[in-house]
């Protein structure tokens, strides 16, 4: 095995509980197991922690709030949607990303591949609101006295990673939700636009818009 | 010894008490700016600004995306100096990565990697590149040379600087139960930049200290004052706290306390 290899087994071994308790890493003994276990604890315990400041902001600038004030979730009438709306951005976060590209693959994003068998990508999330949310977001972390109300509109947001892992959002319609419902790496653009109720030129606007944002991607080899 | 520059790491949410402050010479960036920190135009046009970004781990090359984002980001910061650290924390493929920093094996193979892609990106930097050390919280058995060698032998044969982050060196010391003063002077001192300093916590999954975004101890900045003795070429100290909990109390406090320690 390559001093490369192993380095990954030790990678593998910090990142997967399962792994490590697993006879093929135990007996190799590359490293005290009690201090891979402590140092596995300790970098699962800063990842979630790092996460839930990041994602949960919002939530926080509320917290003076919502620590004082039992009723408080009657001030706050949209609480529920941010919270899932922070859960969402939290997991999409959390997926695979590529770390370095293939000096042999050309690249990401749109364009990059043929315009066939577009697929959405494992883990986009649509959330679907009571509460417009990125009306109020932008105010929560500004000073506020008053806390900053919501409107109540029905709201749909599309949360994806791209393939390096940067998280984005964006308002969504029935024709996108439609959309990434069919996009199953095996339908043709016709198809699609037929199922999703759009001219085929207005699909291709929305599936460019989709691969920026990492909601879709296309097959290769199709 | 040129006079040292101290400094900082740039805290967004200290970004207004930063704009206004006296007696800090740089701001090391960890992240580029957010597109809408109101204080960034005057933080750039105000302080010298170190890029410590995370640039790539150099156990691979870097790709054509990540040297011309470093490039980007040292024109935009005007950086003297580029860093980066010897950590390789993701796995060739990709599947598996720690998010926090984490060390090569100090083998021959790593080496090689390490002083070939090191090579590669200082050759498309227009500013010297300096290395900083990561401490191991264990020793991995296919590990062939004590890491101050390691280091050594990579800094020869790279002509890069060494960005000394001291409580690294002083928590790798304390778990060996060395004195940190003994284990420091094993490291190539000699090739040292910058050096970072700041407070180490007790981590209860550790069970011991570790790196915390806290102000440093009267014994680190003691350890500081021993160390910059030992570093004829260092130009900079920067106080290495990086969060959303660091106060602009803590940040003043501790970069005033190394200059008075200076």
């Amino acid at each position: 095995m390559s001093d490369r290899a192993l380095q990954d087994d030790v990678i593998r071994a910090l990142a997967d509980a399962p792994y490590r308790k697993s006879a093929a890493w135990r007996t190799r003994g590359l490293a005290d197991p009690d201090r891979v276990e402590r140092f596995a604890r300790f970098l699962a315990r800063h990842f979630y922690h790092e996460r839930v400041v990041h994602f949960f902001k919002y939530s926080r600038a509320l917290a003076r709030v919502t620590g004082r004030m039992p009723d408080a979730g009657a001030a706050i009438r949209y609480l529920g949607d941010l919270l899932q709306y922070e859960a969402a951005m939290m997991v999409v976060e959390a997926g695979p990303r590529i770390w370095r590209e293939d000096p042999e693959s050309g690249g990401e994003g749109a364009g990059s591949e043929e315009w066939s068998a577009p697929e959405t990508v494992e883990g986009t999330v649509l959330l679907e609101l009571a509460y417009d949310l990125p009306v109020v977001l932008p105010e929560l972390l500004r000073p506020w006295s008053e806390v900053p109300q919501a409107p109540a509109r029905s709201t749909k947001l599309l949360v994806a990673r791209s393939p390096r892992g940067r998280v984005a959002v964006a308002r969504s319609t029935d024709a996108i939700a439609a959309l990434l419902g069919l996009a199953d790496g095996r339908k043709t653009l016709a198809e699609l636009a037929h199922g999703a109720g759009l001219e085929v030129r207005e699909l291709e606007q929305t599936l460019h818009g989709l691969v920026e944002l990492g909601a879709v991607r296309f097959s290769t080899g199709s | 010894m040129a006079a040292l520059m101290i400094g900082a790491f740039y805290n967004p949410h200290l970004g207004a008490e930063l704009v206004r402050a006296d007696g800090i010479d740089h701001l090391a960036m960890a992240d580029p700016p957010a597109a809408g920190d109101p204080h960034w135009p005057a933080i750039r046009a105000r302080y010298t600004l170190l890029l410590h970004d995370y640039l790539g781990q150099l156990s691979e090359p870097l790709d054509d995306r990540s040297i011309e984002r470093a490039r980007t980001l040292a024109e935009l910061y005007r950086t003297p100096w580029v860093a980066e650290h010897f950590q390789c924390l993701h796995t060739v493929d990709g599947t598996y990565n720690l998010n926090y920093v984490f060390p090569p094996l100090y083998s021959e193979d790593f080496l090689e990697r390490f002083v070939r892609n090191a090579n590669a990106l200082r050759a498309r930097l227009d500013q010297p590149l300096v290395m900083e050390n990561i401490p191991g919280f264990f020793d991995v058995r296919a590990s062939q040379l004590p890491e101050p060698v390691w280091l050594r032998r990579f800094f020869d044969a790279t002509q890069t600087g060494f960005l000394l982050d001291l409580p690294h060196v002083w928590l790798e010391a304390h778990y060996r139960g060395l004195k940190p003063e003994r284990w420091l002077a094993e490291f190539p001192l000699d090739r040292v930049v910058e050096l970072h300093v700041a407070g180490v916590e007790e981590d209860k999954d550790l069970a011991g200290p570790w790196i915390a975004p806290a102000e440093p101890s009267d014994e680190m900045l003691g350890f500081l004052a021993h160390a910059v003795t030992r570093c004829p070429q260092a130009k900079a100290v920067t106080f290495d706290a990086f969060s959303s909990s660091l106060t602009a109390e803590a940040l003043f406090r501790s970069v005033e306390r190394i200059r008075e320690t200076l």
